[in-house]
């Protein structure tokens, strides 16, 4: 790795960084991604499958201010299903948003007859029934509808249904309007809050706007405002800001309604703040922009933005209270806070900000928007100081003073029994008090072979903060993985609140002698190889004598056998006292058998099977044995 | 030479004293005693040269021969009419006994000899 891609990439990671402590959970609103939106219809528009999808763009791109070509209005009539109600209501639909397409209303009438008249029609396909009468100018039977609406009010209480019973109302006549426009309310105490800052309902982003702009519909039909708690109608705005992409046509379709609607100022608007400028204030660039406007980004009229307080966020140590903003733009939607200052030391901050519209309140938002900027500051490397000494005697030290940028002239040798210290500071050259920075790094590249060893500076307490690298050639030349040569030594500074961040070429000749051999450079490409197969090796067999020798012991084992033979005859044993008859006959036959039965137990039986054999035979032995031992007994009473 | 001398001489007196004084039921005993006295060397031997596998094996063997010198030896104790005093067991009943244990020692080394 080459120490510019090194510099990169600390350079890509510090102000994502920085961007991450900036973007904190913020109560703001942002404003519409407008341009996503047009970009998703614009794909749309390029070929369409279904009918549905045609009236979604067609009107979802009118309503962002792009007329649609007339030319779809033949793709209208090829792709409706004239014998689904749904069909005809997005055909319909979508005919409206062209200049002059005229549908066949012949085609369509009888399919929305039935559908008006059935009992069996849900709520929504009476509204595609009612909207393509309204839009196809056939006349509509309210009386019958409203009947129709309440019974299915009273079946179907989804939150979806009720929707689409307001947008029935919406296309009826002013009272019917009014009558739905009073349901609002609770129709907004079925919504469900998140985290105390969203509502939203079941069904995600494209029911959620589908119901919201239905209030508004119906509220515009009824001629009335619309009655819902501002803080709830935040709530709401808080949740639409927050979908940046949507998944389907449809869920794009409405969140642009509602994005006109909440931006439209007969009706209650929310105010978005943003930055404008970049997040990290300094010489350069000394104040906060900041944008005031409304959903789809347009100005919200004369306003002024005071700053309530600015607090640093590690001590909330507050250093602007109640300063009103300086407008930029004529038409009040960029101000201005000087931030810079030099009673302002570096660190991150959070800027509270209130606004006060000159008109009366339409506008909602008004409070707790906050915006996150940090205060950078230039940094100096003072005292910087290179030694070189040996590992157990520090005091004979040779010392070079090192000044930035300069790189170090000697060549330096090191071999096995010493040590490098660099010690420096950095100044913040605004205030002079010498801070610490989250990167300080030693760096040394191995000239051969380009591998980088690098090491931790660590910085004293106190106010002074005086930072140490220590590296000594015994102790730490398994890192260098003991490869004598020439090494580059190169200082590496950085940190959220610096301005600028060092890469700086401490020496470029630094000889270094380990005193063991050179170990070779781990290959880390080969991590990820397949290792070598490790061959599963069964538990050997002990070791055994030669067949010869357990069979001449075996044969020794019987010799003793001889021996007592031997001794038994010249000691005179003699058969002649052996009673005879059945009894001594059986005797001998079944303690034969329980020998047998020992030989038999060795070869096939198991211990359980032996224990029944003994038990059976033990039978006729203990009897035999009895009778045969009162026999002797007696012969020898006889005798004494 | 004189020690040597007389170790031999008691010897050959405790022979002496043997051959004529022990009755020859118990001389058929020692003889027993004996051969498996050897047995049991012989399998020792075994052990010391070529190792201890299999170890069940050669622990069997090897008890099986301490066991029988032991009950061997007991029956010899029992049936000698010196003891008398001691050991009121007529030799019918020592002789069963000296049975029945041989039955159960010879159950346990067949099981353990594997």
């Amino acid at each position: 790795m080459t120490s510019t891609s090194f510099m990169m990439i600390i350079f890509m990671i510090l102000p994502i960084f920085s961007w991450c402590a900036t973007s904190t959970v913020a109560a703001n609103l942002s404003p519409a991604n407008l341009d996503g939106l047009k970009a998703q219809f614009q794909t749309a528009m390029k070929s369409f499958s279904d009918v549905a999808s045609l009236h979604y763009t067609l009107a979802g791109i009118k309503e962002l201010g792009v007329q649609p070509p007339d030319s779809f209005c033949n793709d209208i009539k090829k792709l409706v299903d004239k014998s689904n109600i749904e069909s005809i209501y997005h055909a319909t639909e979508a005919a409206k948003t062209l200049a002059n397409c005229k549908l066949p209303v012949e085609d369509y009438r009888s399919v929305v007859t039935s559908t008006l008249q059935s009992d069996k029609s849900t709520t929504s396909e009476v509204y595609y029934a009612v909207s393509s009468s309204v839009n196809l100018g056939l006349t509509v039977d309210e009386a019958s509808i409203e009947k129709r609406l309440n019974a299915l009010a009273k079946t179907d209480d989804s939150i979806l249904s009720q929707g689409y019973a307001l947008l029935t109302g919406a296309q009826l006549s002013q009272p019917v309007a009014k009558f739905y426009a009073d349901t609002v309310n609770d129709l907004v105490q079925q919504a469900d809050e998140i985290d105390g800052r969203t509502l939203q309902y079941e069904g995600g982003v494209g029911t959620t706007a589908l119901l919201v702009s239905a209030f508004y519909e119906v509220a515009e039909k009824a001629g009335a405002a619309m009655k819902i708690d501002p803080k709830q109608l935040h709530k709401f705005a808080s949740y639409f800001s927050t979908k940046r992409h949507v998944a389907t046509l449809r869920s794009a379709y409405y969140l642009t309604k509602v994005f006109k609607y909440l931006s439209d100022n007969k009706n209650t608007m929310p105010v978005v703040v943003t930055r404008v400028s970049p997040s990290a204030i300094s010489a350069q660039n000394p104040s906060v922009l900041v944008s005031v406007s409304n959903l789809l980004g347009q100005p919200v009229g004369e306003i002024s933005v005071v700053a309530e307080s600015a607090k640093r966020k590690d001590d909330g140590v507050v250093v602007i209270s109640k300063q009103k903003l300086t407008s930029k733009a004529s038409d009040f939607s960029v101000f201005e806070l000087p931030f810079y200052d030099t009673k302002i030391p570096r660190g991150f901050y959070t800027i509270h900000l209130t606004l006060t519209p000159r008109g009366d309140g339409k506008l909602i938002g008004l409070t707790d928007n906050t915006i996150d900027v940090k205060v950078t500051s230039e940094g100096a490397i003072e005292n910087a100081e290179l030694s070189v000494s040996d590992r157990d005697n520090t005091a004979q030290a040779k010392t070079y003073k090192l000044t930035y940028p300069n790189v170090q002239s000697e060549k330096l040798e090191l071999d096995y029994h010493q040590k490098l210290v660099l010690k420096f500071q950095i100044k913040d050259k605004r205030t002079g008090e010498f801070i610490r920075v989250q990167q300080a790094f030693l760096r040394f590249t191995n000239k051969k072979s380009n591998k980088e060893i690098i090491y931790l500076a660590e910085a004293t307490d106190g106010s002074n903060s005086q930072y140490k690298v220590e590296v000594d050639l015994q102790t730490n030349a398994n890192d260098f993985r003991h490869q004598s040569g020439a090494y580059n030594a190169a200082l590496i500074l950085g940190d959220q609140l610096l301005q600028n961040a060092y890469e700086w070429k401490l020496n470029d000749n630094i000889q270094l002698s380990f005193h063991e051999d050179s170990q070779a450079d781990k290959n880390h490409q080969n991590l990820y190889v397949p290792r070598p197969e490790i061959v599963h090796q069964f538990r050997l067999d002990e070791v055994r004598p030669p067949t010869i020798v357990s069979l001449v012991f075996s044969a020794l084992t019987l010799l003793p056998l001889l021996i007592l033979f031997i001794l038994w005859i010249k000691l005179g044993f003699n058969l002649s006292g052996l009673p005879l008859g059945l009894s001594p006959l059986g005797f001998h036959i079944s303690h034969g058998a329980v020998f047998a039965l020992m030989f038999f137990y060795w070869k096939y039986l198991d211990m359980f099977q032996t224990i029944r054999y003994l038990a059976l035979i033990s039978i006729p032995l203990f009897i035999f044995g009895h009778r045969v031992l009162a026999t002797l007994a007696a012969r020898r009473e006889k005798k004494a | 030479m004189t020690q040597v001398g007389q170790v031999v001489g008691i010897l050959r007196k405790l022979n002496e004293e043997y051959q004529s004084s022990t009755p020859k039921k118990l001389k058929l005993i020692d003889a027993y005693l004996v051969y498996v006295l050897l047995t049991g060397i012989v399998q020792f031997a075994y052990c010391l040269l070529v190792g201890t596998f299999p170890f069940n094996s050669f622990l069997s063997g090897f008890i099986s021969t301490v066991g029988c010198f032991v009950l061997a030896a007991s029956l010899r104790i029992q049936l000698n009419k010196a003891n008398q005093i001691t050991f009121n067991v007529s030799p019918e009943r020592a002789f069963a006994d000296f049975v029945f244990a041989h039955i159960i020692l010879h159950l346990v080394v067949v099981n353990f000899i594997g």
